[in-house]
């Protein structure tokens, strides 16, 4: 499969980057790593005829990780190989695709990674053949059949433990910079995704001093220990004191078009004793408001029913 | 085996493959590396119907396109072809309709690959689409329209089997136990690094040239001659580096045809290069298999009857899909005596991407049913599976109850080894919940007895030359695919002549320059070409020794070639270096050249339809144990060790041979554990190799082998295969170890661990978490 074509732009600053997206505004991407983006492109996916390189920017900070801030353009064995980053956040990034292709893919990318639906990740054959569906500008969704919603599956890992540490996201855009909790960043469509605006670009993300107070862990759900994209994900970051929960936060991932959260069912938890009966308890609460479409690999039945397996196992761990 | 090991020189040395260097170096000539002056990109235009008829293709549009050079529909090129000669069922292109999603409808070549991508877009094909059968019970049933012209009694039906020896009925009646099991296999493919690719180049006096990744290049020879109307001597086949096959690359493939009729049409040289998800649509995989079997065995243990039914999916075409529907019964012929078998298959066209040969053809999946019921009769006689496989074992020099000939068979000391080196009798059973340990035998062939092309002519042909400069060249169209054929060559040749491997070179690509060899499947080069090349050496063997004679006077008959020297055995001291007796040779002469051949072994056959199937000049055994730890929370296998014991006769490279072994062992867990060809409606739904999960390096375990030689009297040094046979045991090995481990018996693969996950949930009584009958509302982080 060859590229379509493109205009590549390769811009040495953000101002400079900025610049070329307000020159094709309705029609370009960003591109960092290009690991997601360039495989959709070969598959004729959405594809604009500019396409915006992040990877010359020389801003300061874009690759900088630390316990407290992770560049956007910082690779993600970076990120795991990193000694300064939260070993939560590097065990996520760990577990991305392969070695290969964490030398290239980016944090930014992968907070961004397109939705995942197989309906939606075939070639330009497949789907005219088959007929096409609301995420590539057809009619309507072929998971839940409907016209406003696209049920695309969010796939990005890192997410699921940046959300419970309670990471904010930092933009800059054409109408300045913003700040985004990364919790509030994700949006319930498979197309709109999330409440970026055209032309910004996640800078770096940060994370609260107290999120190295907490203890936090992603596990994945996936056939092969390699490569695949997350079947489900489950994160959790959480602080005990004297024996009783002081904080927790649990993320279950790639089960939706977004990242889940559940902070009322966590808050009702924190004061209490957190041992395994309450964990399993939790864990039941957790299952019962989720509910996978079949449109990733593994039955949406069975990866619910690991949500709680895996939940429950990552808690133990970590109140261990 | 009680024999002592001959004393070679180049035999059972592990050497690197040959063609190592040029494949790590880089320097290796693919067929996507061949870039000739002039050439155009070819491109297929594909159906996207499963099954349609094709009123009309409108190519005008795309002929006017700029850089478009040519373009070809189907009925320019009517002539049918098939690799199996009773079963010629295919078009270069379709002709009046589609079969299946991604059926060649036309080609195209252009300046650029863009163009001919453009060119694809602008043809418009008037489809009438038809209905399509998908399921293989639909392809059971009568129909006025079939996939194709010959079927059975009107159906959809490509082939029946119906073999029955002995008195299965009464053996199944008087069983002391009986083990039966519908087994469903999903269909799974090669999944080889290299995507086909082909470049034809037609000239102007006539001729023409294909260069193609194939196994088969006889049978490309064969099949293009048919569809181009040439005669065979003006078309040359070359066979270039080929990236892997295992199967997949045996047959003449539509797109070589496709691309030789472009290169004709425009008169300039054409290269089509699939790209992954054409490899997909093209398929030629392991067929998805209903299978059921029944096992019967008497108070004594011993093995009465096994009655074996197969269904198989073989989607749009025949490719080798006969052989496939006899393989599925009479491979299940040993290792184990049975004194009554009988067997019903039925091979099914259906509108979905054609199956064909892949590594252990045909016998696979009913091995696996086979190794997992002989496990529970083992159970149900409360024996050990090693020691009940034992009781059963077929001896050596002896004839199956279907007439298969035995000759050298060492399952018995495979099953020794592996049983000893894994501490089976500490563990089998002693082991703590979630961790088994399973054994498994495997029974393949050495090539087919018979050719498919019925006539006298060799299977295998080598010619070897040497001249002045005392290099050897060897010339054989055996295809080396990545197997090791051409090392293999290279030290058949060598042996006899005393001479070391570092002189030897193998040409084996050019079907102008080398003689005709039947190809790389079946298992069969190394028996076969082996046994000419090794013929070939001893001829040049027998003209150095006459020069060495007379150079030194003593008589033909006393001298031993070795380490580059002819020795007089009976005085040691009388030698001759390999140059001078060649220089000797030379004289007068020129050249050294000779021959040697491989013709169809003469083994008795029965008198019946489809005695030939399966029929082997000789057979490999083996035995496997594999240890794993099943997560019943989650239903994941862990495959933690493998010993692997196969009898290869003898292992002409033990290198090779282990790497044959550990290559079978990944490939077949990948059907064992994930790898499954997902349809949705005629649509394949994981035409990439992410979402298709081949075995990654993290899943693969540690391996033990055990190489057992028993000097097989018919083959090469006393070779047999390796390439096939070593990837039978692994699958049912591991379902064994998987019930040692948590006590379910597994019908189906793969096994995915939902399925496992849901196998366990189902013993132990609790269900699955049911999910609420109307979803809760999807929560966005941060929504709450």
């Amino acid at each position: 499969m060859i590229l379509p074509e493109f205009e590549l732009h390769r811009p040495r600053t953000l101002k400079e980057a900025l610049a070329a997206a307000r020159k094709h505004l309705d029609d370009f991407d960003y591109v960092s790593g290009g690991t997601d983006l360039l495989q959709n492109y070969k598959n004729r996916l959405n594809c604009r005829r500019h396409l915006i390189s992040l990877s010359d920017l020389e801003d300061k900070g874009l690759r900088e990780v630390s316990a407290t801030r992770l560049g956007a353009l910082a690779t993600l064995m970076q990120i795991e190989e990193s000694a300064a980053a939260l070993s939560g956040v590097r065990g996520a990034a760990a577990v991305v695709a392969s070695p290969l292709v964490r030398q290239t893919a980016t944090l930014g990318g992968n907070l961004l990674v397109e939705t995942r639906c197989f309906w939606f990740n075939q070639s330009e054959f497949w789907r005219n053949a088959k007929g096409g569906c609301l995420k590539e500008g057809r009619e309507a969704c072929l998971v839940v059949p409907q016209k406003e919603i696209c049920y695309a599956t969010y796939s990005g890992d890192m997410a699921g433990v940046l959300v419970p540490l309670g990471a904010t996201v930092h933009l800059e855009g054409l109408e300045g910079g913003r700040d985004v909790p990364l919790g509030d960043f994700f949006q319930h469509d498979g197309i709109r995704k999330n409440v970026i605006r055209k032309g910004e670009i996640i800078t770096h993300v940060t994370l609260p001093a107290s999120a190295q107070k907490l203890k936090a862990g992603y596990r994945k759900l996936r056939i092969r220990d390699t490569f695949d994209y997350p079947s489900m994900g489950v994160g959790a970051a959480l602080r005990l004191e004297k024996g009783k929960l002081a904080e927790l936060h649990v993320c279950v991932n790639a089960v939706a078009t977004t990242p889940l959260a559940f902070e009322d069912l966590t808050a009702a938890c924190v004061g209490k004793p957190f041992g395994e009966p309450e964990i399993e308890a939790l864990c039941d609460e957790v299952v019962a408001r989720c509910q996978p479409y079949k449109n990733v690999a593994l039955s949406p039945t069975y990866r619910r029913a690991m949500i709680g397996v895996f939940l429950k196992r990552l808690l133990i761990d970590l109140t261990a | 085996m009680s024999k002592p090991k001959p004393d070679y020189q180049v035999i059972g040395k592990p050497v690197p493959l040959v063609d190592a260097w040029s494949k790590v170096a880089g320097q290796a000539v693919y067929t996507d590396d061949i870039k000739l002056p002039g050439m155009l990109v070819g491109k297929i235009l594909r159906s996207p119907h499963a099954h349609a008829r094709i009123r009309g293709i409108d190519t005008a549009k795309a002929a006017a396109l700029p850089g478009v050079r040519a373009i070809v529909i189907g009925k320019e090129a009517t002539a049918k072809f098939g690799v199996l000669p009773i079963s010629k069922d295919e078009t270069a292109m379709a002709i009046d309709k589609a079969i299946y999603i991604g059926d060649n409808v036309a080609g195209v070549a252009a300046d650029t690959e863009a163009i001919a991508l453009e060119a694809l877009k602008l043809m418009k094909v008037d489809w009438e689409v038809l209905p399509a059968i998908l399921k293989p019970e639909d392809a059971l049933k009568p129909t006025d329209d079939p996939i194709h012209e010959k079927t059975v009694r009107g159906t959809n039906i490509h082939k029946e089997v119906a073999q029955e020896f002995g008195d299965v009925g009464a053996a199944l009646k008087t069983g002391k136990a009986v083990a039966t099991g519908d087994f469903e296999f999903i269909g799974i493919t090669h999944a080889f690094t290299e995507p086909m690719c082909t470049v034809a180049l037609y000239e102007p006096d006539g001729r023409l040239t294909i260069w193609s990744a194939q196994q088969v290049p006889h049978y490309l020879h064969r099949a293009l001659a048919d569809v181009m109307e040439m005669p065979m001597h003006r078309i040359r086949v070359i066979r270039p580096f080929v990236g892997g096959a295992f199967g997949g690359k045996s047959d003449p493939f539509p797109h070589e045809m496709i691309c030789a009729l472009l290169s004709r049409k425009c008169g300039r040289p054409v290269k089509i290069l699939f790209d992954r998800e054409e490899v997909f649509l093209s398929n030629h995989g392991r067929h998805p298999t209903k299978t059921h079997m029944t096992l019967a065995a008497d108070a004594d243990g011993k093995l009465t009857a096994l009655d074996l039914k197969a269904q198989i999916d073989g989607g749009a075409w025949g490719s080798f899909g006969v052989v496939t529907t006899y393989y599925n019964g009479v491979l299940s012929m040993g290792p184990y005596r049975f004194p009554t078998f009988r067997y019903q298959g039925r091979r099914l066209y259906t509108n979905k991407a054609p199956c064909g040969a892949m590594r252990g053809h045909g016998a696979v999946n009913s091995r696996f049913a086979m190794e997992v019921l002989v496990d529970e009769l083992a159970e149900q006689l409360k024996t050990d599976p090693c020691d009940f496989r034992l009781k059963n074992l077929l001896t050596s020099n002896t004839t199956t109850v279907n007439g298969f000939r035995i000759t050298s068979n060492g399952t018995k000391e495979c099953i020794e080894k592996t049983r000893k080196a894994s501490e089976w009798d500490k563990k089998r059973g002693k082991l703590p919940y979630g961790r088994g340990i399973g054994i498994a035998c495997g029974f393949y062939i050495s090539g087919s007895a018979h050719r498919i092309h019925r006539s006298e002519l060799p299977q295998s042909t080598v010619h070897v030359k040497i001249d002045m400069d005392g290099g050897v060249t060897v010339h054989s169209m055996a295809a080396e695919i990545g197997q090791g054929s051409d090392t293999m060559l290279a030290q058949c040749v060598a042996e006899p002549m005393g001479v070391n491997l570092s002189r030897v070179r193998v040409y084996c690509q050019n079907s102008d320059m080398a003689p005709v060899d039947l190809g790389s499947y079946s298992s069969r080069v190394t028996f076969m070409a082996g046994n000419a090349a090794m013929k070939a050496g001893e001829a040049i063997r027998a003209k150095l020794v006459r020069a060495a004679a007379a150079l030194t006077g003593k008589p033909e008959a006393g001298f031993i070639c070795r380490d580059e020297q002819l020795v007089y055995a009976l005085e040691p001291s009388v030698r001759v270096p390999y140059m001078d007796a060649l220089t000797k040779a030379l004289a007068g002469n020129g050249a050294l050249i000779a021959k040697g051949v491989y013709t169809d072994a003469v083994i008795p056959q029965q008198d019946r339809k489809g005695s030939a199937a399966g029929l082997s000049p000789s057979y490999t055994f083996q035995a496997y144990v594999s240890e794993v730890t099943v997560d019943p929370d989650t239903g994941f296998i862990t495959v933690d060790k493998v010993w692997a014991a196969h009898d290869c006769g003898r292992a002409l490279n033990p290198l090779a041979v282990e790497g044959q072994i550990i290559g079978c062992i990944h490939m077949g867990l990948g059907q064992a554990l994930q790898e499954s060809f997902d349809y949705h409606r005629g649509h394949i739904l994981n035409a990439n190799l992410l979402d298709y999960r081949p075995i990654s390096s993290k899943q693969m375990p540690p391996v033990e082998v055990f190489i057992v030689e028993s000097d097989d009297p018919e083959g090469p040094f006393g070779a047999k295969e390796a390439g096939e046979g070593p990837l039978l045991p692994i699958l049912p090995s591991v379902a064994n170890a998987v019930y040692d481990a948590v006590g379910i018996r597994v019908r189906q693969l793969p096994m995915t661990p939902d399925r496992i996950f849901d196998l366990i949930q189902k013993q132990s009584g609790k269900s699955l978490r049911l999910p609420p009958k109307k979803p809760s509302g999807l929560q966005p982080a941060g929504s709450q």
